[in-house]
């Protein structure tokens, strides 16, 4: 998979977001592996996976939902909504639900603002949500636990 | 060139950074980040002054201001002290039991008692000099980790880290004590990792660990290890040239 | 007879509204319908055209025909009434509110009417898709000029003289800028497009990243040529999926047409471009962040005493632009800088490109000549607030800027006025606020993004924001002193002065505008433990105007906490103890019968 670039230190984020996309998150052994590839100290590969928010060290749910924080979704009360999931579903943003079917976070701005507030689960858009809408919805994808 | 600091007219080369030049003059000004050896890092903000350049007033970090024009330079103003007195409340809000803040603290006139919430156990002031240390000796084995206000300093996922030669140079450079190091019974552990002190072949005292002495034979690219501690190796040294000097 | 074309919007906010099935149905049914026909009606997807809140967008040229809000179902009943037949299907038509009227062109909107379109010339005309599309309408031509027709210093003069100044934020000239770099005999050079748009609410960027990429790249060549760069790249942020696509593709093409890579036209001159992916990082939007990103690193900024035109990519000399940027160069060498600096103010020439989001009728983008005033972009363009509400000030600049309220609607858009009245430019977001937002609270949001978003290296952004947070949090909750205010705004001197880089330098500014202009809602909050626009939970109360309800039930019904209870003739009653302050109540009445209670919070 790294053979995709060349051996150089500047392809790091690439090959770790590809990494990323294969395994949903970038083990522990991969993070080792590219280390050695590339001849980069490992603590150097960690503080790039910990400072970009679309690495992930942590393995993610089966189904990803992001709630756009952005201004126009935030003055749309995108907060409610956020509220409403973690209630739902038990777990705050940055988590996954205990049976991996769920994971959320928090984006910043999709560029989707005329139907804000908007939420996406996978690539679906879910646009002028209100809480209220919250539980139908994810249902589609198996519902909360206790469901 | 010249440039004024405080008043005083300072000899300075084109692209020296500020900083240095003050010091050179006998002209304090405070630092926390800044090291000699390891110069450059800019990050906790103690040394920013006011200058005046061609009619423009600025506020600048000395420690990595390249000198160019024939400047004036004011070390501490109004606009500066405030400053520094904000950055060492926040300093003292994120590790109010740190001695050195509490020096630097009570030196810029920031009361104890302050709104701000948290702070029980930290010591570091995130500066970045170990990181540094640590890479500049080719080791790497600490990183800082995460962004923003839950950015720290630590080894891959809070473990031992294979790369650590438990050589305590980030102790060493931290402007804080920030990092423990606990020697115990020919033990040392440094970032959670356990080191076996080796004894010195001259006093006995235990002095590096193995893996330190090991990374410098290899670095050197010598084929045996000199198991002296610094002030026998002294000792030693001053022998041999005691020696050399009764001969001659 | 000339070819019909039906150009369908697939901007991502109309894809996000399933525009791309009303673009696979149309073109099905066209092709059904027109099987046995002679000239066949093209069917093109086109990238964002501007007015958002009415997409999916379908126009049919040369009709001059637009219908919004179109879903695949009304797909066949535009082939068979409009495409086959001629007549209009009305109730597709955009209501102008202006005139009070339907109108049958988009651009007998004042939405469209009042746009002078340069960076936004292609999109929405052309398939970012298909190379050829914007070859039609005259692209590469400003390079086939600038290659055979001019030498590097005209070409920079031409840029100097236009005006114009970085559209990213900054507003930094960008004649200078390259002049700069020109003037540094050390190479290699690099050539930057900065596309890691992380003001939320602004998708300027990527708009034009997506819906017309070759204009950004005409724009880099042309730079290239003239500071003698062989390498550049286009840092497109994580998210953009769709633009990162789009570029990929439009970044092909233009290599295998000679417009990119070895011998550019036959001209002999060498440039190419690779695409960066950010990795979800606000800070790599500045500039040296952005440069420590591509060489493999963590994004932390450096200080800007030496610049990247100097010392940039790798230690080399560097020119750096906006997306937005680039997109104007083509045309400026095409039209001539005259031209382009007889638009727009004296310190800033020509247009710019704005995203107008929030309580605003037309959410949507927007490109204005510099100088048109804020009303005139917020009511005339805008259409006014969303249910007519009142307004209270709209935020420009993203974190970085300021909230404007309604006293200054007057001041015209541009980089200077902007940033006397304590605000910036930024990238173009434009946020509308109305009665029921508060403005604590934008402050409070605004420095919570800037906490995660801060690279966390230096003592006065890291430490600072997150003392702010704590106090504008405190505040919100009630927990705030008046004491805490003097503090607060002595920190954002503190944080203005002390840090490292832009975002830590700007991060006060929402901050110290909202007090400024807002210190009756902070004091509200503080004294009062109240929120007047009834959005911090612990400070607000909503009731139910026994004397305007009308027992629909409609509040009830969209409750998500089952708080409202209520029966046929007599008024509802809100459960103060299981109420959550979601608002939807509030949103839902039609007459007005639900609101903020005035009193004070007991």
């Amino acid at each position: 998979m790294f053979e995709k670039y060349p051996k150089e230190q500047r392809y790091t984020l690439a090959m770790l977001q590809d990494l990323q996309k294969e395994y949903g998150y970038i083990p522990r052994e991969k993070l080792l592996e590219l280390s050695q590839y590339l001849d980069i100290p490992l603590s150097k590969l960690y503080s790039i996976a910990t400072f970009y928010k679309a690495l992930s060290l942590t393995p993610k749910g089966k189904n990803t939902i992001k709630v756009c924080d952005g201004t126009a979704c935030h003055i749309r009360s995108s907060k409610s909504l956020l509220d409403e999931i973690e209630n739902t579903l038990g777990i705050k943003p940055g988590e996954t639900t205990k049976d991996g079917k769920f994971s959320l976070e928090i984006v910043n701005c999709l560029g989707s603002c005329a139907i804000a507030p908007v939420m996406v689960i996978n690539d679906k858009y879910y646009g002028k949500m209100t809480s209220s809408k919250v539980r139908e919805i994810l249902k589609e994808y198996g519902g909360a636990d206790d469901e | 060139m010249k440039i004024i600091i405080d008043g005083i007219v300072c000899e300075a080369e084109k692209g020296e950074m500020l900083l240095k030049i003050a010091r050179r003059n006998h002209i304090h000004i405070p630092t926390l980040c800044h090291s000699d050896a390891l110069p450059g890092l800019g990050s906790c903000r103690l040394c920013v002054v006011e200058i005046l350049d061609r009619g423009r007033r600025s506020v600048v970090t000395s420690c990595i201001y390249p000198v160019k024009n024939e400047i004036e330079v004011f070390t501490h103003s109004d606009k500066i002290k405030s400053i520094r007195r904000n950055l060492l409340m926040l300093l003292y809000a994120r590790a109010p039991q740190n001695e050195t803040i509490d020096r630097l603290r009570r030196e810029y006139e920031v009361p104890d008692n302050i709104r701000f919430s948290g702070g029980k156990n930290e010591h570091c002031i995130l500066c970045g000099l170990c990181v540094k240390a640590c890479q500049e000796l080719g080791t790497s084995a600490i990183s800082t980790v995460n962004r923003g206000i839950t950015k720290k300093v630590s080894t891959p996922y809070d473990e031992p880290s294979a790369q650590c030669i438990g050589c305590g140079s980030c102790a060493y450079v931290c402007p804080t004590n920030a990092i423990k190091i606990e020697e115990h019974n020919g033990v040392r552990t440094i970032w959670n990792k356990e080191f076996q002190l080796v004894r010195c072949a001259r006093c006995g005292k235990p002095f590096a660990t193995m893996e330190q002495l090991e990374f410098s034979r290899k670095k050197l690219g010598s084929d045996h290890i000199e198991l002296l501690c610094e002030s026998c190796k002294k000792a030693v040294t001053g022998e041999k040239l005691r020696d050399i000097y009764e001969r001659v | 007879m000339m070819n019909r074309t039906v150009y369908v919007c697939c901007g991502t906010g109309c894809l996000a509204n399933n525009s791309m099935d009303v673009y696979k149905e149309l073109k099905r049914l066209i092709e059904e319908y027109e099987v046995d026909a002679d000239v066949k009606t093209i069917v093109k997807s086109t990238g964002c055209n501007g007015l958002c809140e009415k997409g999916p967008l379908v126009k049919i040229e040369p009709d001059n025909i637009c219908y919004s809000k179109v879903k695949a179902s009304d797909a066949e009943e535009i082939v068979k009434k409009t495409l086959i037949n001629g007549d209009i299907v009305n109730r597709l038509l955009i209501f102008d509110t202006a005139q009070g009227k339907k109108v049958i062109s988009h651009k007998d909107t004042d939405f469209y009417k009042c746009q002078q379109k340069i960076a936004l010339r292609n999109i929405g005309e052309i398939d970012p898709g298909n190379i050829d599309d914007y070859i039609e309408r005259g692209g590469y031509e400003a390079l086939r000029k600038v290659l055979f027709h001019m030498i590097p210093d005209d070409v920079i003069s031409e840029i100097e003289k236009s005006g114009l100044r970085g559209r990213g934020g900054g507003g930094f000239p960008t004649g200078r800028k390259w002049r700069q770099c020109y003037s540094i005999d050390n190479f290699p050079k690099y050539v930057i497009c900065n596309g890691d748009e992380g003001d939320p609410g602004a998708f300027m960027d990527r708009s034009i990243l997506e819906g017309d990429p070759n204009t950004v790249i005409e724009g880099m060549i042309i730079c290239a040529y003239s500071i003698k760069s062989h390498s550049g790249f286009i840092y497109i942020r994580d998210e953009y999926a769709l633009a990162l696509k789009n570029m990929d593709c439009a970044l092909r093409q233009a290599r295998e047409r000679g417009y990119l890579g070895r011998n550019i036209m036959n001209s002999g001159f060498d440039f190419d471009i690779e695409i960066v992916r950010g990795g979800g990082a606000f800070v790599c939007g500045e500039s040296t962040a952005l440069m420590q990103s591509i060489e493999g690193n963590v994004g932390e900024p450096r200080a800007k005493y030496i610049h990247s035109v100097e010392k940039g990519l790798w230690g080399q000399p560097t020119v750096l632009n906006n997306v937005e940027t680039w997109a104007n160069i083509p045309e400026i060498i095409m039209k001539g800088s005259d031209w382009f600096n007889s638009i727009g103010t004296e310190n800033s020439k020509g247009t710019k490109v704005f995203s107008l989001v929030g309580k605003v009728k037309n959410t949507g983008l927007v490109e204005i000549p510099m100088g048109t005033t804020l009303r005139e972009l917020v009511f005339k363009i805008g259409g006014g607030i969303i249910g007519d509400r009142k307004f209270k000030a709209v935020q420009s600049g993203g974190p970085s800027g300021g909230c404007i309220p309604e006293s200054l609607m007057d001041l015209p858009v541009d980089f200077d006025t902007l940033k006397n009245i304590g605000s910036m430019m930024g990238s173009g977001g434009m946020i509308v606020m109305d009665e029921r937002t508060c403005m604590v609270d934008v402050a409070r949001y605004y420095i919570n993004f800037l906490s995660e978003e801060s690279c966390g290296k230096c003592v006065a952004c890291r430490e600072g924001i997150k003392r702010m947070l704590e106090i504008l949090t405190d505040i919100c909750n009630g927990k705030g002193s008046e004491e805490d205010l003097d503090l607060l705004e002595n920190l954002c001197h503190t944080v203005e002065e002390a840090s490292l880089c832009g975002l830590g330098k700007t991060a006060p500014n929402p901050v110290l505008t909202t007090l400024k202009y807002f210190k009756d809602e902070y004091y509200a909050h503080i004294r009062d433990k109240r929120c007047p626009a009834g959005v911090c939970p612990e400070l607000t109360e909503y009731e139910i105007d026994e004397k305007l309800c009308k027992s629909c039930g409609l509040c009830a019904k969209n409750c998500p906490a089952s708080a409202i209870r209520g029966e046929k003739g007599k008024p509802y009653h809100i459960n103060i103890e299981s109420c959550v302050k979601c608002g939807n109540c509030i949103d839902s009445c039609r007459f007005n019968a639900v609101g903020v209670k005035k009193g004070a919070r007991l």
